[in-house]
């Protein structure tokens, strides 16, 4: 998850775009730990795992969806394969829903 | 008194079932027979001491223990219950306490180590390693294979097994080892299931173990020339492992170019190679059979720069196949709080493009 603090900082000032993460630790002290260790400079928000993950229909970790302006998921990331690796990866899907 | 005596019996056999159940890591298995014992009084506090030693481990130590396993936070509160129902049936249990005292300390740490490796099963591993060069007879491999096989349920043993077994030749009794892999595979996935947390981590360790099984008979085939054999099982790997896997993808190359089908070798060839996996000799291999392939096949261009390009190909085919568009939905809505449990207005978000990325710290 660290690439997403170096592709966060493209955005940072930028009104357009958010980036929003939810947990779905059933843990809160781990939840904590964790969060005090990574410092992300952007919303995390809690969700409960088994109705984030059947609404959201995702069965694995990190999940990753870009929405547009109009509140439509255009993309879908799963695991860290396809997506984890590349800061580049990530605003390339940002800049197509601009 | 008869019956007495005979309800006390089958009480501590249940009892005995469940601890031995447990020393093998079968958690549905070993649970169900203690908390038959627990409602025995001759046997209540040793099999609450044994479920709460279980339940401690599930809820703040297996983190990782095996591939895919996480702590299981909801087992916590019952650690303590059943350790505390040991020491209520017998106040003079001195393990029950001791046990009931390590899980209140787990209760109120800030982080708890995963439980560290078991020596006793460290010991058998390297007994069946310690096979791997040697000449010793196949039968003493064997009981070092079952022996291991007896102290932990995992499939490791099987299929470390079945491979020392195929460098030695031995193909049809690796064939048989890796057979019992994949059923003591499917057997410990389904123990431990709620340890995998989602269905997706649960679904990808029951592939794992029978991708791992069929890879290995289906290669053990090829040895023996047994090429339609090896082509079925080979190929049930491939789909298991997404082929996603190395060594099988090294195999299905072998196995083409074993008969004359060098396009199709040479596709697995670049495959395997397009993985960041596999051990330096056999990367070396692949990479050397594919220059003889392209020998064969056109006589000019650099093999490097055409094998550079072919890599870069797939491993950007991959990344953009691992890629689903669900897509084309409204977001559903859903419940979002804050992480310290305070109610979250999604308002502010309406109208920017959202990248929404879900976590978790496990």
């Amino acid at each position: 998850m660290p690439h997403l603090k170096t592709a966060y900082a493209k955005y940072r000032n930028d009104a357009a775009v958010a980036f929003v993460l939810v947990s779905i630790d059933d843990d809160d002290k781990r939840l904590h730990r964790f969060l005090d260790e990574m410092k992300f400079p952007f919303t995390v928000l809690h969700a409960n795992k088994d109705e984030a993950q059947q609404k959201m229909g995702f069965d694995d970790l990190p999940a990753t969806f870009y929405v547009d302006r109009d509140g439509i998921v255009r993309f879908e990331a799963r695991g860290m394969e396809s997506h984890g690796d590349s800061r580049d990866r990530v605003s390339w899907f940002i800049e197509q829903l601009r | 008194m008869a019956a007495a005596l005979f309800a006390q019996s089958a009480a501590r056999d249940d009892l005995a079932r469940g601890r031995a159940f447990w020393d093998q890591r079968l958690a549905q298995s070993a649970m169900a027979a203690l908390e038959i014992a627990a409602r025995d009084k001759d046997t209540a506090a040793e099999a609450h001491e044994a479920l709460g030693r279980l339940y401690t481990f599930k809820g703040w130590q297996q983190e990782s223990v095996f591939p895919g396993w996480h702590d299981e936070p909801a087992y916590r509160a019952r650690a303590l219950a059943e350790l505390r129902a040991a020491v209520t049936a017998d106040p003079s249990r001195r393990s029950a306490q001791e046990a009931l005292r390590i899980a209140e300390g787990f209760a109120s740490a800030e982080k708890v180590d995963p439980a560290p490796p078991r020596e006793d099963v460290k010991a058998l591993d390297a007994r069946i390693d310690a096979y791997r060069n040697a000449a010793a007879p196949i039968a003493d491999l064997e009981a070092a294979i079952e022996a291991r096989a007896k102290a932990q349920a995992d499939p490791a043993p099987y299929f470390t097994g079945a491979q020392i077994l195929l460098d030695r030749g031995e193909h049809d009794r690796a064939i048989a080892l890796a057979e019992r892999g994949r059923a003591a595979s499917d057997r410990f996935v389904g123990e431990n299931l709620s340890a995998y947390q989602m269905a997706g981590k649960s679904q990808g360790a029951y592939s794992r173990g029978r991708a791992t099984a069929a890879d290995l008979i289906g290669w053990a085939a090829y040895l023996k020339k047994e090429y339609d054999r090896a082509a079925a099982s080979l190929g049930d790997a491939e789909r298991l492992s997404r082929g996603q896997d190395f060594a099988n993808q090294f195999h299905l190359g072998e196995l083409a170019r074993a008969t004359n089908q060098s396009d199709r070798a040479r596709q697995h060839y670049l495959d395997a190679l397009a993985l960041s996996a596999g051990p330096p000799s056999l990367r070396q291999r692949a990479t050397d059979a594919l220059r003889a392939i392209q020998a064969g096949d056109r006589a000019a261009g650099s093999f490097d720069a055409w094998l550079e390009t072919e890599l870069t190909r797939r491993r950007d085919e991959r990344r953009s196949a691992a890629l689903k568009s669900v897509v084309d939905r409204a977001l559903p809505p859903l419940t979002l709080t804050a992480v310290d449990g305070r109610p979250y207005d999604a308002a502010g978000l309406r109208g920017k493009v959202l990248l929404l990325n879900f976590f978790a710290s496990w």
